[in-house]
């Protein structure tokens, strides 16, 4: 095993960690702390793939700015009642976990059989200057025009509909 | 640096309805800035909005109409495409907006709800419904999907005056977002097997993936190719990804459920039929075949079993609008026989040379589309004229029993809303006969029997529910306080308009299946 497999290895096994974490932890605080863990290792794996401007941006506006507000509204609610225990699962809740655990072993195997995991043989010298932000904007301002332009209406009507849902009383 | 693209006036030509939808949609939200305050709150002034709204509906769906003569072709770097197929689903799209935008005006000034937000955000869904009918390409096919969901999001949550409308905007956006993740998934699966993202690229390379026996990626394209039909059933609301569909029907405002049922449901299918025309036909055939046909006949059984027993109404449609997507699914389900057929699950071979080309199939979805659109947006429109405020702060739906006597009170409304279970019963001569006709002529052209047994079988148990509405309205006396709403003359007009289409639709269906000639050619088939 290589040094970089080493490390994808460690960085992939410390995302699922922290990801579980959150949905374990009793406390909404240590909930929202795994959530950043989380979010940060991801950023690594963004940098180990040379996507460096994707992994800036994990961390300034997932990491930084997002999880501001999650922690803002755990504040504010100051939820100190942490619930009931939870009862045992009801039939559909079994089948449904039987049928998650399916489409995971699926994906699994496909995966594992897979052998040769880069379909586009990309030189590499063209990988090191991949994911730098020089070739993300032009790609966005030229080849990906459309999508880029379909992006904006998107934003547009999130905030619309974000000002329509928050209104108290229409 | 990549170099710039050259693109030409030619290559805006198939955006130009999304763009006059979405620049109505900004004018409606400035135009709301330069009410005065007394007109704000004024009662009538804001039916310049529906107006507005149905103008811009019309136009835009007259520019579709008119892209239609245009030959089909990949245009703006092959991210869009130009062929009928799309721009008829623009088109529809477009007709059930303006007839939504013509009920939303009653049923919003009955409530004091009237807002500029609430046509732009109609406007908005609009648009992302012709973006996502053109999209050629999966990272463009999901945006446009999300430019039509969140809209839909916030417009059910638009009333909250209740539980239950409260409930549906959250269980829509939670379960929403969830089928997203899921053809996000599989978009990016399909993407690591071929390296591409454009459908055109992604069915040459998994053309040479089959092709070569010895490959080792044939899983990953099958895992991406159920989580992308996941994603999009849910869309749809086809059994078993349904769950959400009853109650997000039954909470949002009702102008808003018949949009939903209609515009999304038809956008979300041309997605469906163009994504799997892709990728599904150089798969072995009998996976396509077998995908679809599952879910076909789960939808028609369940949609209209889990009906039977609905005496809310607005309800018992939301379950039809379900068992609609399975007698939709049946007529997909035709598109990928192949030629050779033997050995193909469910498929009998009954002559040869008695298959329709797809192109018949897909004339028939689309015909199927248009009745459909034109008869839930009036029955949704009778059952939101008769709906009262009290029904959605109550935590409580309404009966049939609300129905009881109508032909007595209120004539007009009860001949109308006849015709329209009539029609979803696809009982002829009204227009859903017509449809659900195109539809299993289709399939059995492709050798389908056994779904089209299911099918016919189950028009059988829905022609129950949907009579039993009508016995309501014409045998049952009506009941003593009854109060009904003033007449709205946005609601008159829509329903007048609903109720010619379904017979006219039915008795002269070559009025439009003429038109519809050249829809059957979808590009780069």
């Amino acid at each position: 095993m290589s040094t970089s497999q080493l490390v994808f290895f460690g960085l992939a096994f410390a995302t699922l960690f922290s990801a579980v974490l959150v949905i374990a932890a009793r406390n909404p605080i240590n909930s929202a702390m795994s959530l950043v863990a989380t979010f940060l290792f991801l950023a690594a794996i963004y940098a180990q793939l040379l996507a460096h401007t994707i992994a800036v941006l994990q961390v300034l506006v997932y990491a930084g700015a997002i999880m501001v507000l999650f922690l803002f509204v755990i504040m504010l609610l100051s939820l100190t009642h942490l619930g009931d225990p939870t009862p045992p699962p009801a039939l559909h809740q079994v089948v449904g976990g039987v049928a998650a655990v399916a489409v995971l072993a699926g994906l699994v195997v496909a995966i594992w059989r897979w052998h040769e995991m880069a379909p586009v043989g990309r030189a590499r010298e063209g990988l090191l200057r991949f994911g730098t932000l020089e070739q993300v904007g032009g790609l966005l301002y030229t080849r990906w025009l459309l999508p880029f332009e379909a992006v904006s209406l998107l934003l547009l009507v999130a905030m619309v509909g974000a000002v329509v849902v928050a209104k108290p009383r229409i | 640096m990549p170099p710039i693209p050259n693109l030409t006036a030619a290559d805006f030509l198939p955006l130009w309805p999304a763009v006059v939808l979405s620049l109505a949609g900004m004018v409606l939200l400035l135009s709301e800035v330069f009410l005065k305050a007394t007109e704000r709150e004024g009662e009538s002034v804001r039916t310049y909005q529906a107006v507005f709204t149905v103008g811009a509906a019309v136009l835009a769906g007259g520019l579709a109409l008119s892209l239609t003569f245009e030959p089909a072709r990949a245009v703006f770097l092959a991210f869009a495409v130009l062929d009928p197929f799309s721009s008829f689903i623009t088109a529809v799209a477009c007709l059930g907006l303006a007839l939504t935008a013509l009920l939303s005006d009653g049923f919003l000034r009955q409530r004091q709800a009237e807002r500029g937000e609430f046509y732009a955000l109609l406007l908005f869904a609009t648009a992302g419904m012709s973006l996502l009918a053109l999209s050629n390409e999966l990272i463009m096919l999901f945006v446009s999907l999300e430019v039509m969901s969140i809209s839909t999001y916030a417009l059910a949550a638009y009333l909250r005056r209740g539980p239950r409308p409260t409930e549906a905007g959250f269980k829509y956006f939670i379960l929403g977002a969830f089928s997203s993740a899921l053809f996000l998934y599989g978009a990016a699966l399909l993407y690591s097997a071929s390296g591409t993202t454009h459908l055109a690229g992604l069915a040459s390379e998994l053309g040479r993936i089959f092709a070569d026996p010895s490959s080792d990626r044939r899983l990953v394209v099958y895992c991406g190719m159920a989580l992308v039909a996941a994603g999009l059933a849910f869309k749809v609301a086809a059994v078993p990804f349904h769950m959400w569909a009853p109650d997000v029907y039954e909470g949002a405002p009702t102008p808003v459920t018949a949009l939903m049922s209609v515009g999304v449901k038809a956008a979300s299918f041309a997605a469906l039929v163009r994504v799997f025309l892709a990728i599904g036909r150089h798969v072995e055939p009998q996976v396509p075949v077998l995908l679809f046909s599952t879910l076909a006949i789960l939808t028609m059984v369940l949609g209209n079993l889990l009906a039977l027993p609905q005496r809310n109404v607005k309800r018992m449609l939301a379950y039809s609008s379900i068992s609609h997507a399975g007698y939709l699914l049946v007529g997909v389900t035709a598109l990928f026989v192949p030629q050779a057929r033997a050995g193909l699950p469910g498929v009998t071979v009954l002559a040869a040379g008695t298959r329709a080309d797809q192109a018949d199939a897909l004339r028939a979805i689309l015909f199927y589309l248009l009745t459909y659109t034109v008869t839930a947006v009036g029955a949704f429109g009778v059952v939101g004229a008769l709906e009262r405020r009290e029904d959605e702060t109550r935590g409580f739906g309404w009966d049939v029993d609300r129905f009881s006597g109508l032909a007595q009170r209120r004539p007009g409304w009860a001949v109308a809303m006849a015709a329209f279970m009539l029609s979803l019963g696809g009982i002829p001569p009204l227009a859903g006969f017509m449809g659900k006709l195109l539809v299993f002529r289709a399939a059995v052209d492709s050798g389908l029997l056994m779904l089209v047994v299911v099918g016919v079988l189950t028009s059988a148990v829905g022609a129950y529910y949907y009579l039993r509405v009508v016995v309501y309205m014409f045998m049952r006396p009506p009941p003593e306080q009854a109060t009904l709403a003033p007449h709205q003359w946005g609601t008159e007009v829509a329903l007048a308009v609903t109720a010619a289409a379904v017979v006219l639709l039915g008795v002269a269906p070559g009025l439009v299946t003429r038109w519809l000639g050249p829809a059957g050619h979808l590009f780069g088939q």
